[in-house]
């Protein structure tokens, strides 16, 4: 479903990333780890198109990306969840739901995702009239995750879904992706730092450092030993 | 006792007519500021060219004779595409250079460019002005700058409220103009991707909004509401290349009252500042109107730092 071929990103000299290759299956669920600065966000980013290729190729559904506009990629079924939620916080619930069910596909699925949204986060349904602002981090991040769904995306990418999150609501919130995950309609490519978290849901996980891909492989093939070895290089 | 509260009314009345066409000019700096986070010093000279394009449109349908004392009005209509459009071009060529995306990852997010750029804009709108109209002032002609309705106050017999004609109709038309606009980005679709750009353009980008597409947009409405605000204070103000020097200072008081970001708070900053900047003149001599207007505009901000409609509570 999506392909990125020998990639590499640069911010003003300083790679970000050099050649990755990533494989990413219709219906599965992919995670990328590593430590903070190896370019997981920045892989997101080349993905949705706010950053430009320095080489490289991009296909989703067998078309390039390249000469693919950022907010296009949207309407192509591609759904970015950004680092730090990025809700719209001075629109209300019901809008920022409003705005993520503008594209193509949103439009015509409204009436089901929305019922999906408020299915998988019912507190969303209670707020709908309130400032996005003003909601907890916690609503902020199912706010943001239920505005990704709103598109009816083939491909929902979340960064760092539980990154500041009590663990409390950062369970909420796995919970949810476990929960989209069975029913199985939308690929998923996860960004997280709970490690452990991410490989218990995963079928299949990329470990990436200093912008290369050091490790990849089904989640259940990727042994603890291994992963300790990728990420601390003991 | 009741001469002075015939005074007062007056100047009341003469406050609320200059402050609604303050408001306007404040509303479409707000747009711009609000939704694009650009600092846009060639504002004032938008209005002024809203101003000089007012007096030629109005002569030419004063010509003809059919539009009578509405050719004003329907020039300070026809000003806001021809403002939008130039607005809206100026933003593909130039602005969107140093706004949007592209500015994210430039030093103070490209501030210092859209600074210099439009302050550029600014004095070449001034001196092209110089050049193609001169410096003299040219204002419309009207029969109804100089009609007045009356209206007894009822005080007693021979206390009357003079309403220019001119005057109010152009206050009541910016009020209009100000509540179409805050329709527009409350109601609909394209105000809410506006707000949504505004808010945080990366994610917009996410949901599929065009940012550079909505900033072109928020560019060409605020040049499109200096403009009508120009045509309809030409009728009052007569135009000449630098007016818009004398409007932009009231223009950043206004938005800065109102509280940065909120464009209905704009509208309210402006409107004060006209209120204050009359009423002072029931107290004070007619030069210090201005002096007083930043004595309470500072004191405003001394006792609510957010100005007037500003939020205080967001969380990150």
């Amino acid at each position: 479903m999506l392909r990125l071929d020998q990639i590499s990103v640069s911010y003003g000299g300083l790679r970000a990333l050099s050649d990755v290759s990533l494989d990413v299956r219709a219906g599965e669920l992919s995670a990328v780890v590593g430590p903070n600065g190896a370019g997981k966000s920045t892989l997101f980013k080349a993905i949705s198109g706010t950053v430009p290729l320095q080489a490289g190729h991009i296909m989703f559904q067998g078309d390039d990306l390249h000469e693919i506009p950022a907010h296009r990629r949207a309407h192509m079924g591609i759904a970015h969840v950004p680092e730090g939620r990025r809700v719209f916080a001075s629109l209300s619930v019901l809008e920022n739901l409003e705005m993520g069910a503008a594209t193509d596909a949103g439009r015509a699925g409204r009436v089901r995702s929305f019922e999906r949204i408020f299915t998988l986060f019912p507190i969303l349904a209670e707020r709908r009239a309130q400032m996005a602002g003003t909601l907890s981090g916690g609503q902020q991040q199912m706010l943001a995750i239920g505005r990704a769904l709103a598109s009816c995306p083939k491909l929902l990418m979340l960064d760092e879904p539980s990154m500041g999150l009590s663990p409390v609501m950062a369970d909420t919130i796995f919970d949810a992706i476990h929960q989209l995950r069975r029913e199985g309609d939308i690929t998923i490519l996860l960004v997280e730092q709970r490690v452990t978290d991410a490989l218990a849901q995963c079928d299949r996980a990329t470990v990436l450092e200093s912008g290369r891909v050091v490790l990849e492989g089904l989640a259940s093939e990727l042994s603890a030993a291994r992963l300790r070895q990728a990420y601390l290089g003991v | 006792m009741n001469a002075m509260i015939e005074q007062f009314v007056q100047t009341l009345a003469a406050g609320l007519t200059a402050g609604s066409l303050y408001g306007l000019t404040c509303v479409g700096l707000a747009m711009i500021f609000g939704i694009m986070r650009v600092i846009n010093f060639a504002q004032g000279d938008f209005m002024m060219v809203g101003m000089y394009l007012a007096v030629w449109i109005a002569a030419r349908l004063g010509g003809v004779h059919v539009f009578g004392a509405a050719a004003p009005f329907i020039a300070a209509i026809l000003v806001a595409p021809v403002l939008f459009m130039a607005g809206s071009l100026l933003h593909r060529l130039l602005i969107s250079r140093t706004t949007g995306l592209r500015a994210v990852g430039l030093s103070g997010e490209g501030h210092q460019a859209q600074l210099i750029l439009t302050l550029g804009v600014a004095l070449i709108l001034q001196n092209g002005a110089l050049i193609l109209m001169g410096s003299s002032p040219v204002s419309i002609v009207s029969k109804l700058s100089s009609r007045a309705w009356e209206i007894p106050l009822l005080i007693d017999e021979d206390s009357t409220l003079f309403l220019n004609q001119a005057r109010t109709i152009s206050a009541l038309v910016s009020i209009g103009v100000a509540f179409l606009l805050f329709r527009l980005i409350r109601q609909t679709g394209i105000g809410k991707s506006l707000r949504a750009a505004a808010d945080n353009p990366e994610a917009a980008t996410y949901v599929g909004i065009d940012v550079t597409r909505a900033h072109r947009i928020a560019f060409g409405l605020g040049a499109a509401i200096a403009g009508v605000a120009g045509a309809l204070m030409v009728l009052s103000t007569p135009a000449q290349p630098f007016v818009g020097t004398d409007f932009i200072i009231i223009m950043y008081a206004g938005v800065v009252l109102g509280g940065i970001g909120s464009i209905t708070g704009a509208f309210w900053g402006g409107m004060v500042i006209g209120v204050v900047q009359q009423l002072s003149t029931l107290v004070l001599p007619l030069q210090l109107q201005n002096a007083m207007v930043f004595l309470v505009f500072v004191l405003i901000l001394l006792f609510r730092p957010q100005g007037l409609f500003g939020r205080t509570v967001e969380r990150a």
